[in-house]
């Protein structure tokens, strides 16, 4: 599969699974931000991508809750260095180098991109 | 479930498929000057259809809820006297939820059909069912037909 035909198809799981326009869902496009995910809609995006490219994602692997709930990865509203470590882990394909400059961790949601998503799926066929 | 609208499971597959039975009756008291069933409760018969086919395959100590509705539509009207059959079955599933699509028909013509998401989440965070509740519950699912499997 080529790269035109995975960012097609990313395109189309995301706008199926937040209702959108094709047209509206663009590689740069932030899910929450620009494209209002809510909570819900990140497991129907999963469900999507593993229908539509034949892959099993595990359980928090693409969208990793745990930054948001453990205590040594994010004090005081910031994700510590331990954090960063773990969502360079967990995200290679996020642009993390941005996000140490200011790592809020109201900013984490702003990683997921129709772009990362590409980038997951890249790598997830590649590895399968 | 509060409010129970599903009559009865006519065939049921643990988190696979399940088809149900619905009775209109003038006495639910729902409806308008046009005589028709709420589309909105037979999208809730659907989900309660479907929810059992999630929760008898719930991991324990885990509760569903529904997560969302998409692509619901309603082409024609259920009116008393009707017989509504469910027919709902899981396209997909994962360890935090199940999708899946539904239709309602009554003699053959949809009455409404949806996509919907069943989540499972933590007992701990969904309300405590009471001795009294539970047992409420088992001999409700006795007369549905669903089989108890004691969760």
């Amino acid at each position: 599969m080529d790269e035109q035909e995975i960012v097609s198809k990313v395109r189309q799981c995301v706008a199926t699974a937040l209702g959108r326009d094709e047209d509206e869902v663009q590689v740069d496009k932030k899910l929450q931000s620009d494209l209002e995910a809510e909570s819900i809609d990140y497991l129907d995006i999963t469900f999507q991508l593993e229908k539509a490219f034949g892959i099993s994602i595990d359980k928090d692997e693409l969208f990793p809750q745990k930054i948001f709930q453990d205590e040594e990865l994010v004090k005081n509203g910031v994700v510590t260095e331990k954090g960063l470590q773990f969502l360079e882990e967990k995200l290679p394909f996020a642009d993390l180098a941005t996000f140490r400059k200011d790592p809020r961790v109201t900013r984490v949601p702003d990683l997921f991109t129709v772009g990362l998503l590409v980038n997951y799926v890249k790598t997830k066929l590649a590895s399968s | 479930m509060k409010y129970v609208l599903v009559d009865r499971f006519l065939e049921l597959e643990a988190g696979r498929r399940a088809k149900s039975v619905k009775c209109v009756t003038a006495g639910e008291g729902f409806f308008g000057e046009a005589d028709e069933y709420p589309p909105t409760l037979v999208l809730e018969t659907i989900l309660q259809t479907g929810g059992t086919v999630a929760r008898l395959v719930a991991a324990p100590g885990t509760r569903t809820m529904l997560g969302k509705v998409e692509r619901a539509r309603f082409p024609a009207a259920a009116r008393p006297g009707d017989r509504i059959v469910c027919e709902v079955e899981a396209i997909l599933s994962r360890p935090e939820g199940t999708m899946c699509r539904g239709v309602a028909r009554v003699d053959g013509r949809v009455v409404g059909e949806a996509e919907f998401m069943i989540i499972y989440l933590p007992e701990a965070l969904t309300p405590k069912e009471s001795p009294a509740a539970r047992e409420q519950r088992r001999l409700l699912w006795q007369s549905l037909g669903i089989p108890w499997d004691g969760q």
